[in-house]
């Protein structure tokens, strides 16, 4: 079953690379949650790698997504790993964000 | 510039031509006292810019307008007089002196007006207020040159500060080191930031050393800049380590209540290294005796 906006992908036993697509629509942000879930408790999954490589800026909005996200996937015992985030991203992510991320980062898959 | 009527350039035109000999030596004669005898230019460059200088003139007043500082015999003259002065600054002369040369050219073709007799009062009053408003735009343009060449200088310095103000070393493959020294303020930040946080793409750094053994003062928006890059180095996927934080600064920090629960520290930019060795599993130790 195909999630709208991104692409889920099994790497190795139980990671997955989450790859997000122009046309994620984080407006229905909770679907997306719940669709993603499903698939990582199917496979049980330990590790999900979001890859931000595509994105060179991260507003508000999208890293609220990200941290209910890491949320809901520590609920179902699943790790969130933010990976290849780009300078420009992390550089204005910091001005603004908050408090730790609730999510891990990382430079690449290291599983 | 002042109108000249087409008598009026017929005549400065004509008087340049018959006293060319006499004006050419004159000018020739002041440009050596004023950059010869500094070296700033060759003998040979002064009397090929004096006739060069006479000949655009001659150009400009013989040309269609000679009021329009469009023209491109003006703009010829402009570029002239510009290029002249980037010469100058560019062999360490001072504008002032160009100035007072590009004066005495004007002088000179007075005191050449005035020798001719035949000139009517009201030519030659047209003449002069002619020169006087051409010689004003060339002095412009020898100034907006050199403040163009000044500005040039200072980006190129600035540049430079910048380039040497973030130092990041890869000490080791995947760990750069980057002592912080002075003040950081806003823009300052930035540019470390934006240099700091490529070169961790670059690199594939796993770890970042910032040593702040060189920052003297810190209040609450610098230390905010330092959480700041803290948390940039850590979104990208690497550890930051902050090293050399001197006793008053420390104290500073806890009165400003600033958290550093998630940042980690050690006392000096060695520690700080060991540290980010051992996180890499790297084990630096003494040869066996």
């Amino acid at each position: 079953m195909a999630i709208p906006g991104l692409h889920l992908t099994q790497i190795g036993r139980d990671n997955f690379l989450l790859e997000p697509s122009r046309s994620l629509d984080i407006s229905i942000g909770d679907e997306l949650v719940v669709a993603i879930l499903q698939r990582l408790q199917q496979a049980k999954a330990g590790t999900l790698y979001y890859d931000l490589a595509e994105l060179p800026l991260i507003e508000p909005r999208y890293y609220r997504w990200l941290n209910m996200l890491a949320r809901a996937c520590r609920a179902v015992n699943v790790a969130m790993v933010c990976i290849r985030m780009q300078p420009t991203a992390a550089f204005a992510l910091s001005r603004y964000m908050e408090g730790v991320p609730d999510f891990a980062m990382g430079q690449e898959v290291t599983q | 510039m002042v109108k000249q009527t087409k008598n009026t350039s017929k005549i400065l035109t004509e008087l340049l031509k018959l006293q060319i000999g006499n004006i050419t030596e004159r000018i020739e004669r002041e440009g050596q006292t004023v950059f010869g005898g500094s070296n700033l230019l060759e003998s040979d460059e002064i009397a090929d810019l004096c006739i060069q200088f006479l000949q655009l003139l001659v150009a400009l007043l013989e040309s269609r307008d000679p009021d329009d500082d469009a023209s491109p015999q003006f703009h010829a003259l402009e570029m002239f007089f510009n290029n002249l002065s980037k010469q100058i600054l560019v062999r360490g002369g001072r504008i002032e002196d160009l100035v007072r040369y590009i004066q005495f050219m004007q002088h000179t073709l007075i005191d050449a007006l005035g020798e001719d007799e035949k000139i009517k009062v009201d030519d030659a009053r047209t003449i002069l207020l002619y020169l006087s408003s051409l010689f004003n735009e060339l002095i412009l343009a020898v100034f907006q040159a050199y403040l163009s060449e000044k500005e040039r200088t200072i980006w190129a310095q600035e540049a430079e500060l910048r380039e040497t103000s973030t130092p990041i070393t890869e000490i080791w493959d995947g760990v750069l080191t980057l002592p912080i020294i002075g003040t950081l303020d806003s823009s300052r930040t930035m540019i470390v930031m934006d240099a700091l946080l490529n070169r961790i793409a670059s690199d594939h750094a796993s770890a970042v050393v910032m040593d702040l053994t060189g920052v003297k003062n810190i209040d609450s928006q610098v230390s905010h800049h330092l959480i700041q890059m803290v948390r940039a180095i850590q979104l990208m996927g690497a550890d930051a380590i902050l090293t050399g934080i001197r006793p008053d600064i420390a104290r500073a920090l806890t009165s400003l209540n600033i958290d550093l629960d998630n940042v980690t520290t050690r006392a000096t930019l060695s520690d700080g290294l060991k540290e980010a060795f051992r996180r890499m599993g790297i084990q630096v130790s003494h040869k066996a005796a």
